[in-house]
């Protein structure tokens, strides 16, 4: 290994002061602070790519954890991530913003359209063909989650607003319906199940986990934890309470093989309205259709496929594609072959059968490829459905219900309608006088199947807000689901009452217009509160509260300001009502964590922080990852925990209160000497065989602990092989100093 | 109730601690936390975690008694506050036993008179000492809160006592024996 003599040439700061011996875990935090100054951004983006970042000499760092031998590097990048998302979003207060944003983003994109995909044999065998085993679904499911281009969307005012990031989910109706019926696991164990095998995955936890959160660690959040979330929000499959997966339109794809094309169209169209692919009674029926006709650039002739598709278009209007691919298969070799992007939003079912193996070798064959001019023709193609079709078809619907139906209900009489049939319980027909309690119920629930007839004004409503949702346009539909709430809780429909209050309290919490008021933050903890209460006790239904709760919690935090201590309340409440696995458990520690850390103190004056908060809980979250036999992870919280507590803690980094610093570093030598373990086991190098044996000497010499050190750099860091060699450097001068230096 | 209490000095630094169970109702003064023996660090950690809050609320409001600042859910430990004018901070955390049933046996025969919790202005004797077991129940109801303002009042008249000894120099522990049982006896008479 290196010594310290061909270390890289270390830049020391001009803010670093040599002579001042102090110990590590508290000097560096000063040190950041003072490196974060604009003036050294460049030297610090430099270090992070050239030298290991400065170390003050007589540091300590040789007997801090393991990981820290990465933190050097992580340290200075976390000092000048400011600076860097100033860069790329040119305003400096936005730095801090960059993580929740990120997430904000995330939430949106999971509440999008759902097209269906209905396609006839032959062109499901023509992709077939291409490498694609589950058909014409499969092959343009990656494409539709994120439209390339803007997408401009006009709300209910008429106000337009353009998105970069919308996107479609397909889903495929030609599929076996029974599949859904057979017994499953609850999703909540899958979600557990999912997660773990994503930490198991051999390369996964330090390659695709570790590094980027060293990274970034501190304006963003962990990928493990958006693979959370990202899982829990497609957990949920269609029901009658909530339209978020009913599909909005369908895709109907014949093929240039076809022998009686308009046929085979009427065929396919039929059988989705009335036939065997037709969906449960509580799905409206009436959705837009878009015929595609899929043209096989290989065998085909155009001018055939040009004549028939005219043909289409005067038969079915306007909403019609000729998507022109070519049958042959691409391979990695081929001149324009371009990989196929992989679905972001996989449920964790999906997750679980069968999707192993691309984890582990993922650019070799996980993703097939395909031909330029076929991602070309698919971008094109979901692009113009998308907003040439799919938008204006909702916008028009939204439009037209809230004319027909809302204004109706929203108007004076409308009001006074409702509150008559309520008070006149007799009016209604028997059914309310049985079920009792006053509040006469509409008659439109169906009680003994536990759903809205899809025509009723009930249905119908909640239709049109969640469309409105869909389009982003969260102030109509908080006022609509406001509308709902009192006849959902009358008809006694419980499932879709929580479901309201949930969707109220997000548009509320996502309508960037609404100020966060104290006495509004009031009113969403009441909302949330009703649909947890709502969904776990009167519907038992554990997904959708563990949505409920993260979604609010996410919001709120990224509202700021009092609504960070209601998120942690709801991601305490989520860990409460044990709604989450260990791993979730020790997720939404951290996340916690994360919401304390996000609330500054306010300007001029020391208090108003929640740093001690953040680093209990970032402490705790490592204890629970170290119980999990994760000590890689719990490092990195351990480290994120003496960050969040260097500001609270005297000059010297040690707790004031003996029982605590006792237990900080236990769980510190608990972590190291894990990590150790799995290492020696793991890698099998030179020292493999006597590490299991001197980590559990009680005294460890600085000269094995330095080099276990050095191995560890290497692991925790693949990425800087250039600072590599001067962290090591700077380190072999610390460890004499190194003994027990927090309780110096 | 289990109570754990602290002094903390201007700098965090732990000046006393106690860690005792109630007294009403039958209780035998014996702290039960929910924690178990081995995780008692846990009870420093949320005391630690809730001087952010001590020090926003010291702003915020002119009293020296703070009450009831902070919570901390998932052991459903609660934060009361005093802050001494030189700087200390008297830290009481409370938690409500897990089982109502574990220490106090004697509950059922006092509930009834839970309501007349003005007797307890009077002073400790046997009749407050059963009034007041209510404050178990519920930790963030106001007969608590004024059974924490006595009991911190009272260990704030002895405090100031035993610091102005000549042998104190501000920001050490205070070992003195005689604190502490005036402490103990406060707790038991108001807590």
């Amino acid at each position: 290994m290196t010594s310290p003599g061909d270390a890289a040439p270390v830049r020391p700061p001009p803010s670093f002061s040599p002579g001042v011996p102090r110990v590590a875990s508290k000097t560096r935090y000063p040190d950041q602070r003072r490196d974060s100054s604009p003036n050294l951004d460049s030297d610090l983006v430099d270090s992070r790519i050239a030298t290991s970042p400065p170390q003050p000499p007589l540091s300590a760092t040789a007997a801090e954890l393991p990981i820290r031998s990465a933190s050097p590097h992580a340290r200075s990048i976390r000092s000048s991530t400011p600076q860097l998302t100033r860069s790329s979003l040119g305003s400096p207060t936005e730095g801090r913003l960059d993580g929740s944003e990120d997430i904000r983003s995330l939430i949106i994109r999971s509440f999008s359209p759902v097209v269906g995909v209905y396609s006839s044999v032959d062109t499901d065998e023509l992709v077939r063909q291409k490498g694609f085993a589950g058909g014409f679904w499969e092959l343009i499911r990656p494409f539709g989650e994120t439209v390339p281009g803007k997408i401009v969307v006009r709300d209910s005012v008429g106000a337009s607003r353009g998105w970069e990031d919308y996107g479609v989910r397909f889903v495929d109706l030609g599929g076996n319906p029974q599949v859904s019926s057979e017994p499953r696991a609850p999703p909540l164990t899958q979600l557990e199940e999912a997660l773990e095998r994503q930490l198991e995955s051999p390369d996964d936890p330090l390659g695709g986990i570790l590094r980027p959160k060293d990274f970034l660690s501190f304006p963003t959040t962990s990928p493990l934890y958006k693979s959370f979330l990202r899982q829990l929000l497609s957990v949920s499959s269609p029901t009658p309470h909530e339209t978020f997966r009913h599909p909005v339109a369908s895709v109907i794809a014949i093929s240039s093989r076809n022998t009686s094309p308009l046929e085979t169209l009427r065929r396919l169209y039929a059988d989705t309205s009335n036939g065997d692919r037709k969906l449960p009674e509580w799905v409206h029926p009436e959705y837009l259709r878009y015929y595609v006709l899929v043209h096989d650039e290989d065998r085909d002739d155009i001018a055939e496929s040009t004549k028939l598709y005219d043909q289409m278009k005067r038969h079915f209007g306007l909403h019609c594609h000729l998507l022109r691919l070519r049958s042959n298969q691409c391979v990695v070799t081929d001149d324009d072959s371009c990989q196929v992007p992989e679905a972001e939003w996989l449920s964790p079912t999906e997750r679980l059968s069968g999707r192993s193996e691309p984890l582990v070798d993922l650019d070799t064959d996980g993703q097939p490829y395909l031909f330029e001019s076929d991602v070309t023709a698919i971008k094109a193609f979901v692009r113009e459905l998308v907003a040439q079709s799919v938008i204006p078809y909702m916008e028009n619907r939204v439009t037209v219900w809230n004319d027909q139906v809302a204004s109706r209900r929203r108007g004076i009489s409308g009001r006074f309608m409702s509150m008559s049939r309520r008070w006149a319980g007799f009016g209604s027909g028997s059914r309310s006088s049985l079920i009792g309690s006053g509040g006469g119920t509409s008659g439109n629930y169906d009680l003994a199947h536990g759903f809205y007839k899809p025509d009723v004004p009930e249905a119908i409503l909640r239709k049109m807000a969640d469309f409105a949702f869909m389009l982003r346009d969260w102030k109509l539909s908080a006022s609509t689901y406001e509308l709902l709430r009192s006849d959902y809780a009358n008809d006694k429909a419980w499932k879709y009452h929580a479901g309201v209050h949930e969707m109220c309290a997000v548009s509320m919490l996502l309508n960037p217009l609404s100020m966060p008021g104290k006495s509004k933050i009031n009113d969403i903890d009441q909302m949330i509160e009703t649909a947890c209460y709502s969904y776990l006790t009167r519907c038992s239904d554990a997904p959708n509260a563990l949505r409920c709760l993260s979604l609010s919690m996410e919001l709120l935090k990224s509202r700021g300001g009092s609504g960070i201590e209601s998120a942690a309340r709801w991601a305490m409440r989520a860990m409460d009502l044990s709604l989450v696995g260990s791993i979730g458990q020790a997720l939404l520690s951290e996340r916690i964590s994360a919401c304390y850390a996000s609330r500054n103190a306010i300007n001029g004056v020391r208090f108003g922080s929640r740093h001690r908060k953040a680093g209990m809980w970032s402490v705790l979250a490592a204890d629970r990852w170290l119980r999990l036999g994760k000590p890689s992870l719990a490092s990195a919280s351990l480290e994120e925990a003496e960050r969040l507590y260097a500001d609270v803690l005297d000059s010297n980094g040690a707790f004031p209160i003996p029982e605590m610093q006792a237990f900080v570093d236990n769980l510190r030598h608990a972590v190291k000497v894990e990590y150790l373990e799995s290492r020696g086991l793991d890698t099998g190098d030179e020292a493999a065989t006597a590490d299991p044996l001197d980590v559990f000497e009680p005294e460890e010499t600085s000269e094995k602990l330095d080099k276990r050190k050095n191995r560890k750099s290497l692991i925790a860091n693949p990425m800087d092989s250039g600072g590599l060699s001067s962290t090591q450097g700077a380190r072999d001068d610390d460890n004499p100093a190194n003994d027990d230096f927090e309780r110096a | 109730m289990s109570y754990y209490f602290t002094i903390l000095s201007s700098t965090d630094v732990p000046l006393f601690n106690i860690a005792f169970g109630t007294s009403k109702g039958g209780g035998d003064g014996i702290a039960r936390f929910r924690f178990p023996d081995t995780a008692q660090y846990m009870n420093q950690f949320i005391i630690h975690s809730s001087l952010d809050i001590v020090e926003e609320a010291q702003w915020m409001n002119g009293n020296l008694y703070l009450k009831h600042i902070d919570t901390y859910p998932p052991a459903s430990a609660y934060i009361s506050a005093f802050l001494a004018p030189s700087g200390a901070r008297f830290l009481l955390l409370h938690q409500p036993p897990q089982l109502p049933s574990t220490s106090s046996t004697g509950s059922g025969s006092s509930s009834i008179l839970g309501a007349s919790f003005s007797a307890s202005a009077l002073g400790g004797g046997s009749s407050s000492r059963a009034s007041s077991s209510s404050i178990g129940a519920n930790p963030t109801s106001p007969q608590t809160e004024e059974a924490v303002r006595q009991f911190m009042n009272e260990v704030y008249e002895n405090y100031v006592k035993t610091v102005m000894s000549p042998f104190y120099r501000q920001g050490m522990e205070i070992k003195s024996p005689v604190f502490r049982s005036r402490v103990t006896a406060a707790g038991r008479k108001w807590l």
